[in-house]
């Protein structure tokens, strides 16, 4: 198209260039969403940038045209100090951007409950016309065409993960499966993911970049999410609000595979010689920093370990971090590694 | 006592002994010598040049606003420093340690900062930033230049004034001691609850973070009862709501929001106090408390003091924007609606900073919807100051490049929060580094409006300008800082990358850290430009000297009327208001030279130390109750209530300057000169510079067509 | 070109030297009534807290308000200090006229019906502190201590200031000084029976109906 428009567009163009290539590189892991949740938020994101970006640039506008304009040294424009009011600029300036307001509140309602963590429409829309995933505000949103399938999403049971964050590690529960795992969360591709959260300790949040925004985690309490991954791969996770000395270390990976590798690696998980009961629980919940990334699997759980975890919590059990690991300066840290 | 915290206790020290001073640590140990040596320098200059008796007659007991004033700058000002340290530190340790592979140096596993010095570091940064910086120098510049604008001859309570700003810097001395004697809260600027209960901190530093802002906030929410009065109670006779100046407006505005928001804020914090000392249960995950109410009550004052520090500014880009326009600003009217509709709707927007906890989506809905109305009163503002630039005459002097940048950052703050405020968006960049570049994005905003006020009012508070060469090299290197280190922010913003790490696990954000490390550089170059520009501009203050009134040549409102610098009792004689913006009106009207033909006695307050002992004992309130020292926080509290039934007692009588006195001061004054006794009488007036005075000053304000 | 002028240029007044002080006493008063305004923020976000803090869960298993809760005691206190807000009512009627005595009565009135209530308030609750219902014990009785005890030691605050006040009527006089700080106490001591009105409302009448 630019040998159409002429030259400046063609420069345009390869101005594009760089971001765009910045854009493809790994790393800008928003704009590339793996997920229907992180996919309906990110479209949300360039509808606003979009609207936004047109008010701010003719604002912005304004004022550069002006102040090139009326500059001291141009003596060709007139200089009028008597324009102070305007009755129709007033209407203007207060009515317009009341009307982008406007605009902006209908999609930030439709995209609230669309990514709603507790019940987000945009999965359901995903499950009840798979063949039409994107539909609804996901494909009004943004002009790029998403994929119009997710594979294997109309699975009836989804799959129920709960999740306890402590100092500094996290737990995988999986009640259907009877399994659990430390720092290692798995789900088939294609299907629905619940997750319940609760940390044992302080506040955490609940981030996979790619595949679904934050949730909060908080001791004592219980919170939900739900997602469906679209693509098989390995993704980040972490911690995303401040929770102490090892909260920088507080990630994980998550692999989305097909449903075969994920039956496997269930029965992996159950051969492990390790069982989660409150009492194993309360070890790897003393503070530990997880420096080498190491992951921990459990054949069995003991039944109903997350709601006796909020219980306790609620009851007053705390996880006491030792002096040496928080902000104190005078004795050197000590870094916990799992054995 | 009531709570259990692992440590010794001693009677006599608390929990205070030798081993909490942390000698151990190089840093720190560096930062003691060179804080040490720099104190003995200034003390020593001082003795040197004899001026302690001056130094204490004249600004540390001094009840005018003017003085009080440039020492809430000051102290603003260095804190600011302090806090761009912070921020380097920052910078250098995200720069350093990315990847399992990055070496550890001084006992950190990755870059030269072990977590609990990060996670410390950036909550005095953001603390200090907040409350002990942009805070003092915005209520100092209200507390210059609302009673000059106002005609008044000081502010409602000057003795009140004092004590806000000796609390101010008791709170301030006590974030600066926790860098050598314990440690800082690691829990964010916000207290991040639970993690400032006992059992996740149990060290001093989140007691030294809650008492500095207790009494941080105390002392702003009685400047800001003392600048609405002033507002209300001191204007000149003849000026109307409508005649008053902009920045009066949003100095109201602002003090409303202050006033009804701060003590919501010390209630938070004295609760996180109670659970602290006393072992109640508001804020622990069990036995009944709920660390949600923290986080509410905390953002119920958390964002409408963003909007405490961001109407000020908007009140100097009205002031600044004018004058350098050559036309009166556009929309007065709507200017002054749109900063009470910031202030108000700033009311019912705090739960977009949780947006993440889980409410049901209709709630998150409603909150979503009135953040972004505030858009509306803001772009009204830009868009106002757009039309004050139509059809004027654009003159680029410092303060209005500083004030041009803030607009173009307004803007783009102003669109990154439009995106934050969108609950579905949030989701995906809340606690990142997105959410960081937008809020220094908005607060480089207010940073940036104070600079240019700085530059716009120095030469009428002090009689001589501030050095432009370096003022815009400043200002250029500043802006490209700004725009490099947190545009690429944002970019991390979109990798996901989450704020307050102290590690960072993927080698992909290595690039733009260390484009942000470029950023840093930059502002070390504009903070030497900055001091440099302020060394210049002493050096050089004879030649820099201005004798009239006015000093752009076309600014608007009332403080330009009376003398630079402003002599201690701002006008001899009450002026008249006759028109919004007086002195251009007058100006403009060829009655800008008349002087009034009689003086008559002036009355003013005297001079006390009280508030600066006031100050110390609450310092020493704080500091014992950091340590636990009891019996000191008890002594210190009955010294402050004796104290202040002390001075109840004594009322200040006041005195009384004779009209003839006022006469010369006037005549020598219109005679070109900075008369002697304009600076002493221990009662306000400018710094007096050695040579000055005797020099023949030369006017050098460009004449204009 | 300044908009909104109606005055000729030519002759308009650019000076008032006559323009009196501000009135002093309208002054204080006004910024008192803002530090009133702050105080009930304060107040409000303990009466927040409490009402947050104010379900079963929030008792963790201890002592609600069923338990905590005295209305019958509480009545009595409210009577005394309504009392003490009378007789500061008093006072003020002594200093309309001018005279002295009547001030320093009313004011002693005050102190000592005030302090009656502090007395009733204390004994309930150390009665509560020595049966174990400590603030520790749960959130909801760390809100229930702190917002009642706020009240209570704006009260101490209030007897002290008018052991001040007394003294320096007795000693000074009633000069504007002395006044002005004498109608900021009073706007202070309604004050206290305004929350009060609140915190029994909420606290006692609805505590002692709904329970838990
Ligand atoms: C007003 C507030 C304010 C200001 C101005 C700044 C300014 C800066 N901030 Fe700050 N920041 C916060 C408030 C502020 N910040 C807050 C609230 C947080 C969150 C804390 C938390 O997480 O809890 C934060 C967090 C924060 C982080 C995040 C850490 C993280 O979470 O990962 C970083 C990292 O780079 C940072 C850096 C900087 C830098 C480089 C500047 C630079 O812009 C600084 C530039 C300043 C100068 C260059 C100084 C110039 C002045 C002089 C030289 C004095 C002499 C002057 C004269 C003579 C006139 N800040
Ligand atoms: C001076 C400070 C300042 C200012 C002015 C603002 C202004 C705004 N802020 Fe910001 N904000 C902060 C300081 C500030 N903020 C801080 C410190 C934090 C984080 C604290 C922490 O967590 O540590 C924060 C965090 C923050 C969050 C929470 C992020 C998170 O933690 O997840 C949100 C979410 O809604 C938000 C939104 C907004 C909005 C909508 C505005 C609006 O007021 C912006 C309005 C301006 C414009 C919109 C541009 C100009 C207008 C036009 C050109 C006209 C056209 C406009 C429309 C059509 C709308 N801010
Ligand atoms: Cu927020 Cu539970
Ligand atoms: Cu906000």
């Amino acid at each position: 198209m630019a040998w159409r428009n002429g030259h400046a567009v063609r420069v345009l163009r390869f101005a594009w260039l760089p971001l765009l290539d910045g854009c493809s590189q790994k790393g800008y892991w928003l704009l590339h969403p793996k997920g229907v949740i992180a996919r309906t938020e990110w479209h949300t994101t360039v509808l606003d940038v979009v609207v936004m970006g047109v008010v701010v640039l003719v604002a912005g506008g304004l004022v550069v045209a002006f102040l090139w304009r009326y500059r001291a040294g141009n003596t060709l424009r007139r200089y009028d100090p008597t324009f102070t009011a305007s009755l129709v600029l007033e209407i203007l300036v207060w009515g317009v951007p009341l009307l982008v307001v406007g605009y902006l509140s209908y999609f930030s309602v439709k995209s609230v409950f669309a990514t709603n963590p507790y019940d987000p429409l945009s999965l359901r829309h995903a499950l009840v016309r798979p063949h039409q995933a994107d539909q609804g505000l996901a494909h009004r949103a943004s002009p790029a065409r998403a994929r119009t399938t997710v594979p294997g999403a109309q699975e009836a049971q989804p799959l129920h993960v709960e999740v306890v964050t402590t100092d500094w590690q996290w737990v995988f529960i999986y009640p259907q499966q009877g399994i659990a795992t430390v720092d290692d969360l798995v789900v088939p591709v294609g299907a629905r993911v619940k997750f319940d959260l609760t940390s044992a300790t302080v506040v955490n949040d609940f981030f996979i970049p790619e595949l679904v925004g934050e949730i909060d985690i908080m001791p004592g309490m219980r919170t939900k999410q739900a997602m469906i991954a679209n693509d098989t791969g390995v993704y980040h996770g972490y911690s995303d609000d401040f929770s102490g000395g090892g909260f920088s270390w507080m990630g994980f990976d998550v692999r989305v595979t097909d449903h075969a590798e994920f039956r496997k690696w269930v029965r992996r998980v159950r051969a492990a010689p390790d069982v989660l009961s409150y009492a194993r629980f309360g070890q790897i919940a003393r503070p530990t920093i997880n420096v080498a990334q190491r992951v921990s699997y459990f054949s069995q759980v003991q039944k109903g370990l997350f709601d006796h975890v909020i219980e306790r919590v609620m009851a007053g059990k705390v996880y006491r971090t030792p002096l040496a690991m928080t902000e104190n300066m005078t004795k050197p840290m000590k870094v916990r590694l799992i054995p | 006592m009531l709570v259990s915290y692992p440590g010794p206790w001693t009677p006599f020290f608390g929990r205070l002994d030798a081993q909490q001073i942390p000698l151990q640590n190089p840093i720190l140990f560096w930062t003691f010598v060179l804080v040490s040596l720099g104190g003995v320098a200034v003390l020593a200059a001082i003795t040197y040049l004899r001026a302690w008796g001056s130094l204490w007659r004249e600004w540390l007991t001094s009840v005018d606003h003017k003085k009080i004033g440039v020492m809430y700058c000051l102290l603003g000002i260095v804190m600011l420093f302090r806090g761009f340290i912070d921020g380097v530190m920052m910078r250098t340790q995200q720069a350093m340690a990315v990847g399992p592979r990055s070496p550890g140096y001084m006992g950190a596993l990755h870059g030269y900062l072990p977590p609990y010095h990060f996670g410390q570091i950036y909550s005095a940064h953001g603390t200090i930033m907040i409350l002990f910086a942009i805070t003092p120098i915005l209520v100092g510049l209200m507390n210059i230049i609302v009673p000059l604008q106002i005609g008044a001859r000081d502010m409602a309570y000057p003795y009140l004034n004092a004590v806000s700003f000796w609390l101010t810097a008791a709170a301030t001395g006590l974030v600066m001691i926790s860098l050598f004697v314990g440690d800082f809260s690691h829990a964010g600027w916000v207290g991040l609850s639970p993690l400032t209960e006992l059992a996740y901190s149990p060290g001093v530093g989140v007691d030294y973070w809650s008492w500095a802002v207790q009494i941080g906030s105390i002392a702003t929410t009685l400047a800001s009862i003392n600048i609405i009065v002033t507002i209300i109670k001191m204007r000149a006779p003849g000026m109307t709501w409508t005649k008053m100046p902009i920045f009066c407006w949003t100095a109201l505005s602002t003090s409303v929001v202050g006033l009804s928001s701060f003590p919501v804020f010390t209630a938070a914090v004295a609760l996180l106090s109670l659970d602290r000392y006393a072992g109640t249960h508001f804020f622990t995950p069990g036995l009944g408390g709920n660390l949600m109410l923290y986080t509410d009550l905390f953002w119920i004052w958390g964002h409408p003091e963003v909007y405490y520090v961001i109407l000020p500014a908007f009140g100097i880009l009205s002031e600044i924007i004018p004058t350098f326009s050559e036309k009166p600003l556009f929309g007065y009217i709507t200017m002054a609606v749109a900063s009470i509709a910031i202030g108000g709707v700033s009311w019912s927007v705090w739960l977009h900073h949780f947006f993440t906890m889980g409410a049901g989506p209709g709630v998150n809905a409603f909150f979503s919807i009135a953040s972004m109305l505030v858009g509306i009163p803001t772009g009204v503002k830009v868009f106002n100051w757009a039309f004050t630039l139509y059809r004027g005459r654009v003159r680029f002097d410092v303060p209005m490049l500083w004030a041009l940048a803030a607009l173009v950052l307004l803007l783009i703050g102003g669109l990154t929060g439009m995106m934050l405020a969108m609950p579905a968006i949030n989701y995906t960049v809340h606690n990142s580094v997105f959410v960081v570049a937008h809020f220094h994005t908005m607060l480089n905003v207010v940073g940036f409006a104070c600079f240019g006020a700085i530059n716009y009012w120095f030469p009428k508070v002090f009689g001589f300008r501030l050095d432009e060469r370096t003022g815009k090299r400043a200002f250029w290197f500043f802006s490209a800082g700004t725009f490099v280190l947190f545009g690429s922010m944002y970019a991390l913003g979109f990798m996901g990358m989450p704020r307050r790490i102290d590690y960072i696990p993927f080698p992909s954000w290595r690039p733009l850290l260390i484009a942000e490390e470029v950023g840093i550089v930059l502002f070390v170059i504009a903070s030497y430009y900055m001091i440099k520009q302020l060394v210049v501009s002493i050096r050089d203050r004879v030649q820099n000297r201005v004798t009239s009134s006015d000093v752009w040549g076309t600014a608007r409102s009332l403080e330009w009327l009376t003398h630079s610098p402003v002599p201690f009792y701002n006008f001899a004689v009450q002026p008249h208001i006759n028109a919004r913006d007086e002195w251009a009106w007058r100006r403009e009207h060829g009655r800008g030279a008349e002087s009034p033909e009689h003086y008559e006695d002036i009355h003013l307050p005297i001079n006390t130390p009280l508030p600066l002992i006031l100050g110390a004992w609450t310092f020493a309130l704080g500091f014992s109750l950091v340590w636990r020292m009891y019996w000191l926080a008890a002594l210190s509290l009955i010294a402050i209530v004796v104290l202040v039934i002390a001075r109840s007692f004594q009322d200040d009588p006041g005195h009384t300057v004779p009209g003839a006195r006022i006469r010369e001061i006037e005549a020598s004054y219109r005679n070109g000169l900075e008369p002697a006794g304009a600076a002493g009488d221990g009662a306000g007036g400018p710094v007096a510079y050695p040579g000055a005075v005797a020099s023949r000053p030369q006017d050098n304000v460009p004449a204009r067509p | 070109m300044s908009q909104e002028v109606s005055v000729n240029p030519a002759t308009a007044v650019l000076w008032d030297p006559s323009h009196s002080e501000h009135d002093m006493i309208t002054t204080r008063t006004l910024g008192f009534w803002l530090y009133l305004l702050s105080d009930a923020m304060i107040v409000s976000s303990l009466f927040a807290s409490y009402l947050v803090l104010d379900h079963r869960i929030n008792t963790a298993g201890g002592p609600g308000p069923r338990d905590v809760i005295h209305p019958v005691t509480a009545f009595w206190g409210t009577v005394l200090l309504f009392s003490a807000i009378l007789a500061y009512g008093a006072a003020m009627v002594g200093l309309k006229r001018g005279d002295r005595r009547i001030v320093l009565a009313g004011l002693g009135g005050a102190l000592l019906l005030g302090g009656g209530f502090l007395l009733v308030e204390g004994r309930d609750f150390a009665q509560l502190a020595l049966q174990g219902m400590v603030p520790e014990r749960s959130g909801y009785l760390s809100a229930f201590y702190a917002l009642v005890l706020y009240h209570g030691a704006h009260l101490v605050f209030g007897l002290l200031w008018i052991v001040v006040m007394m003294v320096q009527v007795v000693h000074i006089g009633l000069t504007p000084h002395v006044v002005y700080r004498l109608l900021n106490l009073k706007l202070f001591w309604f004050f206290q029976g305004f929350i009060w009105i609140y915190v029994f409302s909420f606290v006692y009448l609805a505590g002692a109906v709904h329970g838990h």
